[in-house]
């Protein structure tokens, strides 16, 4: 019996292997490459801080920077807010339930890319649906520029990426809100609390961590969104839309600047690292 | 009298969450009326201003045209290839690894399970440098299998993660029956734990598949022939093209969608459950 535990110990390394030799060879080794490659520059022989120290005085990365952090903030922020109505709605015993579910979802099995020219479509200025739209109910007299106007280029994007990626959160939070026993509100009841207070006292602390949950790999996904930007404005106008991941690719295949660009992927490594952090080190520990 | 009170509030309730779930569909199914009618126009006709919305000609043409004028057939068999290799690799490590993870417990587990949650955090952009230069130099630059191996670094953490957490809602008894019954470790996983596993392993293997199938970064910067190319790549460089034919790019979409779609309906329970079962237990 001894024996078989010793052994079993040793099988515990013998399954995880393959993946981790895999994930080592695939992620690592770029990953650390990458990180060479950014203290490297080709004025100077040695490694250097040089692609960093340009990285901090460069205007266009700090407007990425921005950018990205107003895009991540309110997507994710109305992912939530969205997904938890619609999550709320689903919950309720109706009995067209399945099918409103399987509807919600479908945006989510789009590829951004897909959703990203289907909005671009939409948002055409001359021959889109969406000013066609609101013209035909006198709402607007002149067509609006969606995609082309600086100051609305980022609303738009951000409202198409609504549309995309809702259906995660909600799917999350639903399964967050059908995992509740149904004893807790029946006891509500007897006690009589309203409705407002059983949503308040049981609900949302019931809730906190598969909220957690959902915030944190939402905030994973849409900081790394790219195929939708690129679709839709290329981060453009200007660099109005200008993400990470844009200039990140820009830099790379239009300057083929490796260096440069590395420096910039590191350093949203590290942004991203560091706010999936405590999502790691709550799943890990369990 | 009270009794009904408390009825007409429901009834009123349940119409409010309908009312409310039909405002959503609407919002949701839009974008995807907008692109099948226009999928079914001719240029001209998408081009008019007003634009029409039912098209008073219908044809397939783009359609047609998208496999004929352009090399979409090709853009599609490379996507279901890489997409269905990727995830038939990356869901087979995931479940070793999945099981190690949930059945074992030994030295550095911990710090173990972090750094593979913590490689998924790794944005591509951060490898496809390397990726860009390190495939050039290996030969396998512009190649399906190329291709594979950088999708693997999307899929392999997160189905690792679903398979783990599957993993622990089968009981370990399982394991120690199987084992007492005569069954070495690997045989247990195998007869056994695998058969229990099947919807786990279905959902874990159709998420890789739409990861790898939404795709756009990778390909862009790791192909460079239509050869090569997959949809999501083959309609973000429609897009470019000089005079764009939203007929063909919208039909080029909807056939893009159609297979993630449809596995998505036939698999929902599954991928629900797989999903969640990590997240939500705690």
């Amino acid at each position: 019996m001894l024996a078989l535990r010793i052994k079993d110990k040793q099988m515990g390394y013998f399954f995880i292997l393959p993946a981790a030799l895999m994930l080592l060879a695939v992620i690592i080794y770029p990953a650390i490459y990458s990180l060479k490659l950014s203290f490297t520059s080709e004025s100077e022989a040695l490694y250097s801080l040089t692609n960093y120290a340009e990285l901090f005085r460069d205007a266009l990365f700090w407007q990425a920077f921005r950018n990205t952090l107003v895009f991540v903030g309110v997507v994710v922020t109305l992912h939530l807010v969205i997904g938890f109505s619609i999550a709320m709605a689903l919950n309720t015993r109706i009995k067209a339930r399945l099918l409103f579910r399987l509807i919600v979802l479908l945006p989510w099995t789009v590829p951004d890319v897909v959703a990203g020219i289907t909005w671009k479509w939409i948002y055409d200025p001359v021959y889109g649906a969406l000013n066609d739209l609101l013209s035909r109910l006198n709402l607007i007299d002149a067509p609006i520029l969606w995609l082309s106007d600086p100051k609305l280029a980022m609303a738009s994007i951000i409202f198409a990426d609504i549309w995309r990626g809702f259906p995660f959160v909600m799917l999350i939070l639903l399964s967050g809100l059908q995992a509740i026993p149904r004893e807790l509100y029946e006891a509500a009841k007897i006690d009589r609390a309203s409705g407002f207070q059983s949503f308040r006292y049981i609900t949302l602390p019931s809730l906190k961590k598969i909220v957690g949950v959902a915030l944190a790999l939402d905030i994973i996904w849409e900081f790394r969104r790219f195929g939708l930007v690129q679709t839709m404005t290329q981060g453009g106008p200007g660099h109005q839309t200008e993400v990470f991941s844009t200039l990140i690719y820009k830099e790379y295949f239009q300057f083929f600047r490796f260096e440069y660009a590395s420096a910039i992927a590191v350093i949203m490594s590290i942004i991203l690292l560091s706010l999936s952090l405590p999502y790691i080190w709550m799943i890990s520990k369990e | 009298m009270r009794a009904l009170g408390i009825q007409q509030q429901q009834t009123i309730k349940i119409s409010l969450v309908y009312f409310f779930l039909v405002l959503v569909s609407i919002f949701v199914f839009f974008p995807f009326v907008w692109m099948f009618l226009t999928s079914l126009k001719t240029n001209p006709e998408a081009l008019r201003i007003p634009p029409t919305w039912v098209p008073q000609k219908l044809t397939f043409e783009a359609y047609i045209a998208i496999w004929t004028r352009k090399p979409f057939g090709t853009y599609f068999m490379n996507s279901v290839m890489i997409a269905s290799c990727t995830a038939a690799i990356s869901t087979f490590l995931g479940a070793l690894a999945g099981y190690g993870f949930s059945r074992f417990i030994f030295r550095g587990k911990t710090l173990l399970l972090g750094a593979f949650l913590a490689t998924q955090m790794l944005p591509g952009g951060l490898l496809i440098g390397p990726y860009f230069k390190i495939l050039a130099r290996i030969g396998l630059f512009n190649t399906r299998t190329g291709l594979i191996i950088a999708f693997i670094t999307i899929c392999l953490p997160f189905s690792t993660w679903m398979l783990k957490g599957f993993f622990d809602t089968i009981p370990p008894e399982l394991d120690q029956a199987a084992m007492i019954d005569g069954c070495s470790r690997i045989g247990a996983f195998r007869r056994v734990l695998l058969p229990v596993a099947k919807p786990g392993m279905v959902a874990t293997v159709l998420f890789a598949f739409l990861l790898a199938w939404g795709d756009v970064l990778w390909a862009l910067c790791l192909t460079s022939t239509h050869e090569m190319s997959t949809v999501t790549l083959g309609i973000l460089r429609f897009v470019g093209e000089f005079q764009v034919y939203w007929p063909m790019l919208m039909a080029g979409s909807i056939i893009g969608s159609v297979p993630a779609i449809i596995l998505y309906i036939m698999l929902q329970k599954f991928l629900i459950t797989g999903l969640t079962a990590g997240a939500v237990k705690g």
